[in-house]
């Protein structure tokens, strides 16, 4: 556990010296929000906010994610895999793609509703909007990790990432698609209660199966 | 490797020949069982509302009926209460007129039609009539509140398939749509076990080449899935596509799959592209299984079986469908890994060759999902005589889909077979 927390503090510790990581990706969050402002000219449709919304959210964690992994130079890699345990650096990778894309979340909600309005989003459902959008990020987080590991070893880039991961965040993007729909429609938060367990389902299942089969990734040769 | 560790065995043989056996039946049953009669469609042709209540006059268009000689009664039933009709005229043997008057107040809008008749037995029709302009009071009776079902005439029909509105003829695709996702399941957890021992044991080569093997013909067979479903849906849903979790489940899975041969021609490394692999095909099964049999029954669906419409469950897969659905999932599994045995043949092949050579060879991409387009008057030709049309499009695509991947396949391990020979005696 301390070897998670020291490279888990170690990552955090290379994004904020190296600020072009990060603030590219906030960069990123900001343009998208505003080039969709631009092409919307006002306030659009609930439908159309839930959309837009989500997809910026799904581009973001596959810049991101793919981000993380170009900084591990072949040379720390090296060193990396003789002092630390693969299920360690795992855990460590995660927690750190899943704090940054649940801080730029947060990011994109936010920002949607200074150019894009709420959409009828108030109180309650407004918190339950957020609280989906951080757990979809932190469900993304997790598959999408072991997805860009795996594109890394085959030593291709985001591409590969979008081509493999795509397809595998699909049932995750369509619950919370769901989810953010039935919110802006007026239901109540605890009335979807159930996708809420269904994306922590998701999540479980994906950080199980990546615990699982990293350490056949991490071998060298 | 040599060859005589791979060469085919009596059992094996007896086993393909029992396939084939199966495939012919499959085939004999699918398209000779007669599918029982039943009502195609109700139509209103007239209606007068007054004050004392309504007469409606109705068409009821039959299929597979014998109307003008079975002498039928025609009456409408909501729970407890019926309602006979009058007027009974048959136009031929699948039209029949008849008229219905209803009191002013009624208890319920909708009813069933139901025809009953000497050599078609009882037909039903749910929900096949619409009272317009009448009140509902839960209090009203109708006249014939009382009718007594036991004088009903009942017939046996013989061994036929059951007629389901809608669906008509082409419930047949039962025996050709259904089977080809059962095996791509069980090709898909082949390929899930190889890629297991692969991460569990490591190091022989073979087991990757079991994988990748099963995934394509798995792929071949999801493929085939989607364009027979795409088919039979445009003529039971209307639309070529529609937003459904299981089709789109089905889509996605396919997509996993191509991906996993996309990763597989990115990689050089062999041992490195059957680790990677395996780890990508562990994770695509373990979707497969969410996407196709866990989230489709949470949710509303059109397909059947699941949530909303229970159209193929337990109670209306009758003994006639058993008989023939059973047998039609061991002879398409029996065929799918004959294939997957030929596909094995040819990734050694082309690994042995690969080898000789210190070379990679191409990874063909899979079959993308096209849809035509459509025409009105394919369209008639399509819906005309109970939708039968649709199950000989699904046959065509089937067989036309399979017998491609066997003139491919049979072919490339005539040349590889050709260029390994040339190879080891120059």
């Amino acid at each position: 556990m301390r070897e998670t927390w020291f490279l888990f503090r170690h990552f955090w510790k290379a994004d904020v010296r190296a600020q072009h990581g990060v603030a590219g990706l906030v960069l990123f969050v900001v343009a998208t929000v505003y080039a969709v402002y631009q092409v919307v000219r006002g306030r659009p449709e609930p439908e159309t906010w839930n959309a837009m919304a989500w997809v910026i959210l799904l581009f973001t964690a596959f810049n991101g994610v793919s981000r993380s992994l170009e900084e591990d130079r072949p040379e720390v890699l090296a060193y990396l895999r003789t002092t630390v345990q693969p299920l360690h650096y795992m855990l460590a990778r995660t927690l750190h793609n899943v704090v940054v894309l649940s801080g730029l979340a947060c990011l994109v909600v936010a920002f949607m509703g200074l150019l894009l309005g709420w959409a009828d989003l108030d109180g309650a459902r407004l918190w339950g909007f957020v609280s989906g959008m951080v757990l979809t990020a932190v469900a993304l987080g997790t598959t999408l990790t072991l997805l860009a590991l795996i594109a890394a070893r085959a030593g291709a880039g985001f591409g590969m990432t979008a081509v493999l991961g795509l397809p595998l965040v699909l049932p995750t993007v369509l619950v919370s698609t769901t989810l953010g729909g039935e919110l802006l429609r007026g239901v109540l938060v605890s009335d979807t209660w159930h996708n809420f367990a269904f994306l922590g389902a998701l999540t479980l299942g994906s950080g199980v199966l990546g615990a699982v089969l990293f350490p056949y990734l991490w071998r060298a040769s | 490797m040599t060859a005589s560790q791979h060469s085919t065995s009596r059992g094996v043989w007896a086993v393909r020949i029992l396939g084939l056996l199966l495939l012919s039946y499959t085939f004999i049953m699918t398209f000779t069982v007669p599918l029982g009669p039943g009502i195609a469609d109700v139509r209103v042709t007239t209606q007068t509302v007054t004050e004392e209540g309504g007469v409606y006059e109705l068409e009821i268009v039959g299929h597979s009926t014998h109307f003008s000689t079975s002498a039928p009664i025609v009456f409408l039933r909501r729970g407890e209460h019926t309602l006979n009709a009058s007027a009974i005229k048959a136009l031929d043997d699948t039209h029949l007129k008849c008229r219905v008057r209803l009191p002013k107040y009624i208890p319920s809008r909708s009813y069933d039609v139901i025809v009953n008749g000497k050599s078609d037995g009882t037909l039903s029709y749910a929900n096949g009539f619409f009272a317009e302009g009448l009140d509902v009071k839960s209090k009203a009776r109708l006249a014939n509140d009382a009718m007594a079902f036991d004088q009903l005439e009942e017939k046996d029909l013989g061994f036929h398939f059951p007629f389901q509105p809608n669906i008509m003829e082409s419930i047949r695709n039962l025996m050709l749509h259904v089977p080809m996702w059962f095996t791509m399941f069980l090709l898909m957890g082949i390929s899930f076990a190889q890629s297991i021992r692969t991460l569990r044991l490591g190091g022989d080569d073979d087991r990757d080449l079991r994988a990748v093997a099963a995934v394509k013909v798995g792929l071949w067979f999801g493929v085939l899935g989607l364009l027979t479903g795409s088919l039979w849906a445009r003529f039971t849903w209307g639309a070529w596509w529609v937003d459904d979790p299981q089709l789109n489940g089905a889509f996605v899975t396919v997509m996993v799959y191509a991906g996993y041969l996309v990763l597989r021609g990115s990689v050089q490394d062999a041992k490195l592209r059957s680790r990677l692999s395996a780890v990508y095909n562990l994770f695509g099964f373990c979707l497969l299984v969410v996407l196709l049999m866990v989230l489709p029954r949470f949710t509303e669906s059109l397909h059947p079986g699941k949530g909303g419409n229970p159209a193929f469950s337990s109670y209306d897969l009758d003994s006639a469908l058993r008989a023939a659905f059973y047998p039609a999932v061991l002879a398409w599994m029996i065929l799918g890994t004959w294939m997957y045995s030929l596909a094995l043949k040819t990734e050694r092949l082309r690994a042995q060759i690969a080898d000789a050579r210190l070379t990679r060879s191409s990874m063909p991409l899979p079959l993308l999902l096209v849809t035509p387009a459509s025409t009105s008057s394919l369209e008639a030709v399509f819906t005309a005589s109970g939708k039968m049309p649709v199950v000989v499009g699904v046959a065509v695509i089937i067989v036309m889909g399979l017998g491609l991947w066997w003139v491919r396949a049979v072919r490339e391990l005539r040349r590889l077979g050709r260029e390994e020979s040339e190879l080891l005696n120059p």
